[in-house]
């Protein structure tokens, strides 16, 4: 059985502007973030979502997570629906969101991730030593005491890593993990997530690193303009730039590396 | 019962509230500060009346030692609570903690406790400093004060759910707390007995929760009422939080499933 399930997935975002904003330029109307999406994702696969700003990656995420309820279709994980089975889906489910400064600043990496695991319901014997596990899969076992105020980006990133983790879901979201991290925690972040599919964890990653993409993705998922484009296998050995040609070729954007190199 | 994973919950949020309010350095000292002077403000007040003006039989510092200090509590508890509602749609934490095991229900009234634990420490300080600095005269019941005391919570927790539904809702949960900051101290037998007011006013202020939880409090803590003596108002006490807290909580549940069908959820 499939452990995430979308089907015929709309999602519109409405806005209002206020009510006396007369001065304002701001206008009502609405933003289709995914029109008729279907997929699914099985146990232990790992899944990109590959698309431009505002292609719908993050509101598919966010749909996955609870965050955001559809207003068409169906969004199922582990055969829960995330309408009528909410709380079931956010036991199965860590999200680790592009949103960097998500944690309490005046508590440390530890103590936030003390704070989440608690609310996770992450038994209090396993707590300690899977806290340690984590800051130490992502490199923060040095800075576990410091305040996350005095974090920098990537050590934030670096953190929602860990807080994602820290539950062991069954289906883990990421958005664009590695955006502010360096070359080795990548690389090091990448064996991790294909360690985790290898332990029956099913991950959907949103990107925009084609490298990212070759080097962790079973399957691919292209979203454009809140339309499903494509949705397929990503090969053994296929390069990063061969998924890019792809994505060039599919959304019909222009390839600025390829106009740059061509001059 | 609680469950133990719920008590481990609660353990947390106390902790992170905790560690977070001593990390802001000067936090505790400027509430001490803020009490005195409050109090030292009202000794004078009261002396510069005189002892002439007896509201409902009691000494006025006393008086309005307990009603200030029960006004501060419920407005001071709802703002407590209505701020890391702010915070946490201003840093992004609210769309985490939705998305934890933790459902949305038992993590606001968990929140909610810690927000009012941390300011139940300041009415006691608040109501110590009265009576050991200032001399005020008290006869104290201790179950009737504790009876009045957990009612009053139910009905404060309300509020704060209430200010955080409307702040979910429409991010004005402030409104809520303005009407109650500005329009219902005057309401409330806070610094002059409600019978002084005009008829409809006096009616008005009736049914204003807060007037019963100050009655109650002043009644148990200054003239020792019993439990019995004071079986109406805890019975109108009761019936208040009975009817607000299920209303807040399903408000509340309304707005989040709202703000999570719209994407309002980090709005602010």
């Amino acid at each position: 059985m499939d452990r995430v399930v979308f089907e015929s997935v709309r999602k519109i975002f409405r806005h209002r502007p206020a009510l006396f904003n007369w001065l304002g330029r701001e206008r009502r109307g609405e933003t289709v973030a995914l029109t008729n999406v279907s997929f699914a994702a099985a146990r232990a696969e790992v899944l990109i979502l590959l698309g431009p700003n505002g292609s719908g990656k993050t509101t598919a995420l966010k749909l996955l997570s609870t965050m955001l309820l559809p207003d068409a279709g169906s969004v199922r994980v582990g055969g829960f629906d995330t309408r009528r089975d909410a709380g079931r889906v956010r036991r199965e489910v860590g999200i680790a969101i592009a949103t960097e400064r998500s944690f309490f600043p005046r508590l440390s990496a530890r103590e936030n991730l003390e704070f989440f695991a608690a609310l996770d319901e992450v038994s209090r014997p396993d707590r300690a030593q899977r806290i340690q596990n984590v800051l130490r899969d992502t490199g923060l076992e040095e800075q576990a005491d410091t305040l996350v105020m005095k974090f920098s980006s990537g050590m934030y990133q670096r953190l929602g890593i860990a807080r994602a983790l820290v539950k062991r879901p069954s289906v883990l979201l990421l958005d664009e993990p590695t955006r502010s991290l360096d070359a080795a925690t990548t690389a090091h972040f990448w064996a991790t997530i294909r360690t985790l599919a290898r332990q029956e964890t099913t991950v959907l990653l949103a990107t925009h690193n084609f490298a990212e993409a070759a080097a962790v993705a079973d399957r691919l998922l292209l979203l454009h303009r809140g339309e499903l484009l494509a949705d397929r296998p990503v090969n053994d050995g296929e390069s990063a730039e061969a998924l890019r040609s792809f994505y060039f070729r599919m959304t019909g954007e222009i390839d600025e590396k390829v106009v740059i190199g061509s001059s | 019962m609680l469950m133990p994973s719920t008590l481990d919950k609660l353990y947390a949020i106390l902790r992170r509230d905790l560690l977070t309010a001593i990390r802001h350095r000067s936090g505790f000292v400027v509430m001490l500060v803020g009490i005195f002077t409050e109090l030292a403000a009202f000794y004078f007040l009261s002396r510069a009346i005189g002892p002439g003006f007896r509201p409902d039989g009691v000494e006025y510092f006393p008086f309005l030692l307990v009603g200030t200090g029960v006004y501060t509590f419920f407005v001071m508890s709802a703002q407590a609570f209505l701020s890391s509602v702010q915070e946490s749609q201003q840093t992004g934490t609210l769309e985490v903690l939705m998305t934890t095991s933790t459902a949305p229900a038992e993590l606001v009234i968990l929140s909610s406790i810690s927000a009012f634990a941390g300011n139940l420490v300041n009415l006691l300080v608040y109501l110590l400093a009265g009576v050991t600095v200032f001399r005020a005269a008290i006869h104290a019941n201790l179950l009737s004060c504790l009876a009045v005391l957990i009612f009053s919570l139910a009905i404060a927790l309300a509020l704060g759910i209430a200010a955080a539904t409307l702040q979910v809702a429409f991010q004005k949960g402030s409104a809520l707390l303005w009407l109650l900051g500005s329009g219902l101290w005057f309401l409330s037998g806070t610094m002059f007995p409600i019978q002084s007011l005009p008829r409809p006013l006096e009616l008005l202020a009736r049914a204003v929760p807060l007037t019963y939880a100050i009655d109650g409090m002043r009644r148990a803590l200054l003239e020792g009422q019993s439990i019995m003596a004071m079986a109406p108002t805890l019975a109108l006490l009761a019936g208040f939080a009975l009817v607000l807290l299920p209303l807040a909580l399903a408000a509340l549940s309304l707005s989040l499933r709202r703000a999570r069908q719209n994407g309002t959820l980090s709005f602010y």
